[in-house]
């Protein structure tokens, strides 16, 4: 018979990377203050990982632990898109207070730097994002 | 209480971080076409996570397979990131892949 234990854990592997990816850049770029769902995200990641450490099964711990504290990781992941919204390193949404004051101030941008194949449309990045042609999307 | 789980969720997090470390060194030595090649091993290291008998083992294997699958989706936006000066970008020649023309025709994935 086969052990799936590993599979089950492999999906919520992936799922928590996603969502640690998608998500986040989603959550910080609707929240106009980012400490509420960072909050959120430690208690719930705290919720989990008491499930797993009172769970018997391993499956069950294992995932709640993964998710658990991936959710931690995405606390803090927060903070770090913050800044690379600030910085220009991720777009910024105009309509989020906080990335139209960073746009204001200049160094932030509304397209994504990331988003093109390797080789193509490169920017120097001595160049300051203001000082840049429009990207094309 | 309950240990192993902990212990999963812990190991995901330092598999995770070494993603981090191999994706720049590969993308830097290598370059962002070999994306494919991690992309097989994570699956091959979850199906073999499916003929292990003990689920914890089994769960170490699953976290390690997820983790690499994810490494293979961020090869190609490394590679941005390299080319923007966020990272050391290599400036020697970078061998080809077995099967570059086919890989070149399959656009990479990324999350």
């Amino acid at each position: 018979m086969l052990q799936t234990s590993g599979l089950w854990l492999a999906i919520a592997t992936f799922l928590s990377i996603w969502w640690g990816h998608v998500g986040v850049r989603w959550l910080e770029a609707k929240c106009a203050d980012i400490r509420p769902p960072m909050v959120v995200l430690i208690i719930a990641g705290l919720l989990l990982n008491l499930v797993a450490l009172f769970s018997a099964n391993v499956t069950i711990g294992g995932v709640c632990s993964v998710v658990g504290i991936s959710l931690w990781w995405d606390a803090f992941e927060l903070v770090r898109q913050d800044r690379r919204v600030r910085h220009g390193h991720a777009p910024a949404n105009p309509h989020n207070p906080r990335h139209a004051r960073y746009l204001a101030e200049g160094r932030a941008t509304i397209h994504d730097p990331l988003d093109r194949e390797p080789g193509e449309a490169l920017i120097l990045p001595q160049q300051p994002v203001r000082e840049r042609e429009p990207e094309t999307v | 209480m309950y240990w192993e789980g902990l212990a999963i969720g812990l190991f995901s997090l330092g598999i995770i971080g070494f993603g981090f470390f191999w994706v720049i060194r590969m993308e830097y030595y290598l370059g962002y076409l070999w994306w494919p090649y991690p992309l097989l091993f994570g699956i091959g290291i979850i199906v073999l996570s499916l003929f292990v008998a003990d689920a914890g083992w089994s769960a170490l294997l699953g976290v390690t397979g997820a983790s690499f699958i994810w490494g293979a989706t961020e090869l190609k936006e490394q590679a941005v990131r390299a080319e923007l000066g966020w990272f050391p970008r290599n400036p020697n020649p970078k061998p080809q892949p077995p099967f570059v023309e086919i890989i070149r025709r399959i656009k990479a994935p990324h999350l």
